[in-house]
């Protein structure tokens, strides 16, 4: 669908749930659920957990849709990050570690992933950042995905990557801190 | 946090943030993230800058359709509909979804409101009250009459606490205003002594006090937001 039309729509029926609109949640579900759905599917790794969260998500999405703030975010970004957000709980909540054994890919591959969801963020956005990841350490940008896309704990990246715990978190926050600047040029 | 003394310059709020929407933080850590999220708009707006940061990542996750019962789960978890027949002046809905609109469109709608109303000599003071990145309650004063409205906005009911207005004039010291409604709109007529200080850059604040506001005079619970009155 047309980026801009589709966030439009999306933005407009945000507007409306704070009113009591039920069609327009069900509109927002409409257009956004496939992707939030696959955002927790990738973070917990399985379907009947990823279905409670998604349920979770929509269900925050009635209740705070008056915090959306057009001015700061795009209705895709916000929604994403309460679906990662809530994912996140749930991993945390069930189990201690996991998916370990994906760190191994990640680890050797540059990251020039192709852009599964053209619709969601500009491309000159998406290449805007896979060039400041690019110019990270192999080993900072492995750890940065790991816990992006999977879920990891600091604790879980340093037990997967075998180095200790402070070592783990000086990499990645002196990572965000390159990718901090590097975006802001 | 404390292994890595030397950060580069970057605020210790600023990488909590990053490592809060990274999803690294586990146990109270995150807990303690997500409450300052929560209540702390300057972190709020840290986090929300992490995400549009790393919001193109998102893009490479690839869409799976739920299962079409999902929507049905979600409409049986929603509040039960609300009654229509108070009116649209009296309804939260309305005002909230007013309130919605940018703050400026806000407080014009309600300013020609009471300015259609009551033809007032002097402009209406309109403010938006706001704390922890929500507009909690929208406040329009009548200078004519003395009395200010104050609608909720965002705010949501605290369980043992209900919300005090506070105005706070050029001298720093909170006066008592009144008690305010989550559910509804109410209208305070301001203490003759106040009208006064009752300008534009004055503040209104709201606080969480006991049940029939706060026993001392003055702020006795945590402000929750606060917004300067303006001139339309």
């Amino acid at each position: 669908m047309d980026l801009d039309a589709n966030r439009s729509l999306i933005v407009t029926a945000l507007a409306r749930i704070p009113g009591g609109d039920r069609a327009a949640l069900q509109t927002v579900y409409r257009l956004t659920s496939a992707k939030l759905f696959g955002v927790a599917l990738r973070i917990l790794g399985e379907r009947s957990e990823a279905e409670d969260v998604l349920q979770e998500v929509y269900v925050t999405v009635w209740r705070k849709a008056a915090d959306f703030d057009t001015g700061r975010a795009s209705p895709m970004t916000w929604l994403i990050a309460i679906a990662r957000n809530r994912a996140i709980d749930r991993l945390r909540a069930t189990r201690q570690s996991r998916h370990m054994d994906r760190m191994d890919i990640a680890s050797d591959v540059a990251d020039s992933a192709p852009l599964a969801d053209k619709a969601l963020e500009s491309a000159q956005d998406h290449a805007r950042l896979h060039g400041c990841l690019d110019g990270l350490e192999p080993r900072e940008r492995a750890a940065l995905r790991g816990a992006f896309f999977d879920g990891n704990t600091y604790e879980d990246l340093a037990a997967r990557m075998k180095v200790p715990l402070g070592t783990m978190k000086s990499w990645i926050r002196r990572a965000m801190i390159k990718l901090k600047s590097c975006l802001e040029q | 946090m404390n292994d890595t003394p030397d950060h580069s310059g970057v605020p210790d709020d600023d990488l909590l943030a990053a490592e809060f929407v990274l999803g690294v933080l586990a146990g109270t850590e995150r807990a303690a993230a997500q409450r300052l999220f929560e209540r702390d708009r300057n972190f709020a707006a840290l986090v929300a800058q992490w995400e549009q940061r790393l919001a193109p990542w998102a893009g490479e996750i690839a869409e799976v359709a739920p299962p079409p019962a999902i929507w049905d789960r979600i409409a049986a978890a929603l509040p039960a509909e609300r009654p229509r027949s108070a009116g649209w002046w009296h309804s939260l809905a309305f005002w909230r979804g007013l309130s919605l609109a940018t703050g400026a469109l806000a407080a014009a709608c309600i300013g020609a409101l009471i300015y259609l109303g009551n033809a007032p000599q002097q402009a209406p003071l309109v403010a938006a009250i706001e704390g922890g990145g929500h507009r909690a309650f929208v406040a329009t004063i009548d200078r004519k009459h003395g009395t200010i409205a104050v609608l909720p906005a965002s705010y949501t009911a605290d369980a043992t606490r209900d919300p005090e207005l506070w105005l706070i004039p050029a001298d720093g010291k909170p006066r008592p205003l009144g008690m305010l409604r989550a559910d509804r709109a109410v209208s305070i007529t301001i203490p003759p002594e106040l009208v006064a200080q009752t300008v534009g850059n004055a503040t209104l604040a709201v606080s969480l006090e006991p049940p029939g506001g706060s026993p001392t005079g003055q702020p006795t619970g945590p402000v929750i937001a606060t917004g300067k009155l303006t001139s339309l």
